[in-house]
């Protein structure tokens, strides 16, 4: 674990030789692997002893079908075809893949092309694993599926796997050892509990820790306790019993005073279909009031992107339509209801072309024809707010992914539209920038702004996000206050979503009113004299 | 939501067994075929035959459609050009300089139908034949394997090159960026953006790929792979290849020694 640009990606590298052979720079000490020294045997070796997993499934696999995929390092290993088969066979039923054998990696979803990736390494045979950030773009389901291909080969198959991850619940359940890399250094190295427990020492360098242990340091403090707990049994097993205290002034808030105002979006019966395919959108029907802050929920495919992109008009609908103001949107083009909705894309890469960080904070609002001046002071006082006024004269492009994504999320707020939808903003930035995203659109939206934000986060929908939306088949199972939506089962069943730990946790208690935050669930614990 | 469209397409048609090597000689001798006819009739002949090869490997009709729809506009305007520029024979109808005549219009209409049938066929190639197939072809050949590799990761990464457009230029035009409406140099400069942003997001991609296939163990200095299924000749490839050779000779010696097919209407000159 370790805050973006902390160092991870490149030790990776460097434990499979990539660093030195293949990058530039200089390199001081050395990398044992098995004994073998990385700086003097090749990449093509050292790949029989380390396999490396990256982030992005798509960049990694570059075949027409699965087997090539799969088949790709064997050949340049010079197996006879028959070994390669096997091989084939063994490599994908571990991920559980093999039904997918002749399909093409392109159609399949986010999870399973990632399990692809991982068999095309696994089928080399190497004793090591070491997987980048393996589950960063992935939805709920697909990171479960490549949790627990993972774990089945630790547990299975005996091999060594170093996994870099930002899921602190995940490390906590299946992880033996943790570094923390902070600064190009290993600041801390040990036991789940040790890197934990308390969870002050790595909450300080912006990471993130499971619910559970933030939980038992409340309790700690309260109560002069030394619960230790990083696992969701653990700590069901430590406070069952407890009688949980709601305190009356918290109870479910009455349904809230229906707003006069008209709404800002009405969205009426839209189905929406991509060429040659089932239905994206299937009648949905959605009303969004002006200053909402609303999640959009589901798993990849389920419509969350298609649904907002009819929303600043990038997609226009096949029937039904939809409403902005009580205008009907089609008569628009996208530039100009970008005067009044921004939209942020879900990879920053796509957005910036600038040379400078303070050009591509520019570029929108010079898009619309504003003043220079009025250009150059709305810039600035955007860039001091998301703190990249250091980073004014940078190349964006040179920057780190975290702050990459930080300025594409800028670039859009500066243009201080009514409405600002953001496509997953939150995949592959640590705690503390995805803390600080998110405070940001809290401000923005006690302004008065519209925030739509798809996410797959559900942490982050508990902690930040008042409403939601849950997609599923391109149908809207629900829009409801995001209390309501994690108590109901049969509608997260049906999602197929999740729970945060925590929020699991106080239904397990049998908590009538259940907590969104570790520190609501503290409060409900402790006897009303103590809190 | 990738809707990239692979090239190619999943089957265990006749095409799709034929040893790749085939192929690749009968794209190369129909190509070379196509550029000396210039029969009208010889043209249509082929270009039927070609769609009746596409229904026996069982090519979907999308796939067949969307050839004919991204060349439908090309093929018009190669024939209209043609038509106007290189008048002859009988003036069918006149309006001012232009003269529409049977001459301009016969070959016209030859090379609309090359143009078409020269696709059928490259995409006949494409569409029945693994990337590694494809590779090892042309490894067979004597092309040296990282140049093959080249060529089908090219293949590869074109519909997602298409699909990366598609969302930079959606990114832009969200920030303001108007380009509806606008034509020629000033549409241009104003994509200036979205060229940018794509060419940043190519290299950054062939860099993660480069790693990508490094950590797969490959190095473009070791020339010592195996392949998963080693080409071999059936019996069936010896045969397609004695058939193929058979009639594109006599086709050939019938061109050189009698003119066959190179009249645009008559059969032989």
């Amino acid at each position: 674990m370790g805050p973006t640009g902390g160092g991870k990606t490149t030790l990776c590298l460097a434990l499979n030789g990539i660093i030195p052979h293949s990058m530039g720079g200089t390199i001081g000490g050395r990398v044992l692997i098995n004994g073998r020294d990385t700086r003097h045997h090749s990449v093509p070796e050292l790949a029989q002893t380390v396999g490396l997993i990256f982030q992005k499934a798509e960049t990694q696999l570059f075949n027409m079908t699965v087997e090539e995929e799969v088949a790709f390092g064997l050949e340049t290993l010079g197996l006879p075809s028959a070994v390669i088969h096997d091989r084939i066979d063994w490599a994908l039923s571990l991920v559980g893949m093999a039904k997918y054998r002749q399909r093409s990696p392109f159609g399949l979803s986010g999870g399973q092309k990632q399990r692809v990736a991982i068999a095309a390494i696994l089928a080399m045979k190497p004793p090591v694993l070491v997987l980048d950030e393996p589950t960063a773009n992935l939805d709920p389901i697909g990171k479960r599926e490549v949790f627990a291909a993972v774990n089945h080969l630790r547990q299975h198959d005996g091999m060594t796997i170093i996994m870099v991850s930002h899921e602190s619940e995940q490390i906590a359940e299946f992880g033996d050892r943790v570094a923390i890399l902070s600064d190009g250094k290993i600041a801390y190295l040990g036991s789940p509990q040790d890197i934990f427990c308390p969870p002050q020492t790595i909450q300080s360098i912006g990471l993130n820790v499971p619910q559970v242990s933030l939980l038992a340091d409340c309790l700690n403090r309260k109560r002069e306790q030394q619960l230790r707990l990083i696992r969701l049994n653990e700590a069901f097993e430590a406070l069952k019993g407890i009688q949980l205290v709601v305190p009356l002034e918290k109870k479910p808030p009455e349904s809230e005073s229906d707003q006069p105002s008209s709404p800002q979006f009405v969205i009426e019966d839209l189905t929406y279909h991509y060429t040659g395919q089932q239905h994206a959108l299937d009648q949905v029907s959605l009303t969004i009031q002006p200053g909402a802050f609303l999640g959009v929920i589901g798993q990849n495919g389920s419509g969350k992107t298609t649904l907002v992109k009819h929303l600043n008009g990038l997609l226009r609908p096949v029937t039904g339509r939809v409403l902005f103001d009580q205008v009907d949107i089609t008569s628009r083009s996208v530039a100009q209801l970008a005067k009044r909705i921004g939209y942020v894309f879900q990879d920053p890469d796509h957005m910036i072309f600038s040379e400078t960080v303070f050009a591509e904070v520019a570029a929108g609002l010079r898009n619309l024809g504003y003043d220079e001046a009025i250009v150059a002071d709305q810039v600035k006082k955007t860039l001091a707010e998301f703190e990249l006024h250091p980073y004014a004269e940078h190349q964006p492009t040179q920057l780190s992914f975290g702050l990459r994504r930080k300025v594409s999320v800028a670039a859009v707020v500066a243009m201080d539209t009514d409405v600002v939808i953001l496509d997953e903003p939150t995949s592959g930035l640590d705690q503390r920038s995805t803390d600080e995203l998110l405070k940001i659109l809290q401000r923005l939206n006690r302004k008065g702004r519209t925030i739509l934000m798809i996410t797959h986060d559900m942490n982050i929908v508990a902690r930040f996000i008042p409403e939601a939306v849950v997609m599923h088949q391109g149908k809207i199972l629900a829009h409801q206050s995001t209390r309501d939506l994690f108590q109901n089962d049969a509608l997260l069943d049906m999602a197929q979503l999740n729970r945060p730990q925590i929020t699991q946790l106080a239904r397990q208690l049998n908590s009538p009113w259940p907590a969104l935050t570790p520190a609501e669930l503290c409060q409900q614990l402790l006897d009303p004299e103590e809190a | 939501m990738s809707v990239a469209v692979d090239l190619f397409i999943p089957g265990r048609s006749w095409l799709h067994q034929t040893d790749p090597r085939v192929k690749l000689l009968f794209v190369t001798v129909l190509l070379i075929l196509l550029i000396l006819f210039k029969n009208l009739w010889i043209m249509a002949v082929i270009l039927l035959a070609l769609h009746l090869l596409h229904w026996s490997a069982q090519t979907p009709f999308k796939k067949i459609w969307f050839i004919w729809k991204t060349l439908l506009p090309v093929g018009i305007l190669m024939m209209l050009l043609r038509t106007i520029f290189y008048p002859a024979g009988e003036v069918l109808f006149s309006f001012g300089i232009f003269r529409l005549t049977t001459g301009g219009l016969t070959e016209g209409m030859v090379l609309a139908l090359r143009i078409f049938s020269m696709a059928l066929t490259v995409f006949a190639w494409l569409y029945t034949t693994t990337q590694s197939d494809l590779v090892q072809s042309l490894v067979r050949l004597g092309i040296p394997h990282a140049w093959g590799m080249v060529l089908a990761l090219a293949l590869r990464y074109i519909p997602t090159f298409q699909w990366t457009y598609t969302l930079i230029s959606e990114a832009q035009q969200a920030r303001g960026l108007d380009i509806q409406g606008r034509k020629g140099f000033q549409r241009v400069w104003l994509m200036m953006p979205i060229f940018i942003a794509m060419i940043i997001s190519a290299f950054r991609a062939s860099n993660q790929l480069a790693m990508a296939l490094e950590a797969r163990g490959y190095s473009s200095q070791r020339s010592k792979r195996t392949t998963l299924h080693p080409l071999s000749f059936r019996p069936a490839d010896y045969l397609i290849t004695a058939i193929l050779l058979l009639i594109f000779g006599t086709l050939l010696f019938l061109y050189f020694w009698s003119g066959f097919g190179s009249h645009p209407i008559l059969l032989l000159s």
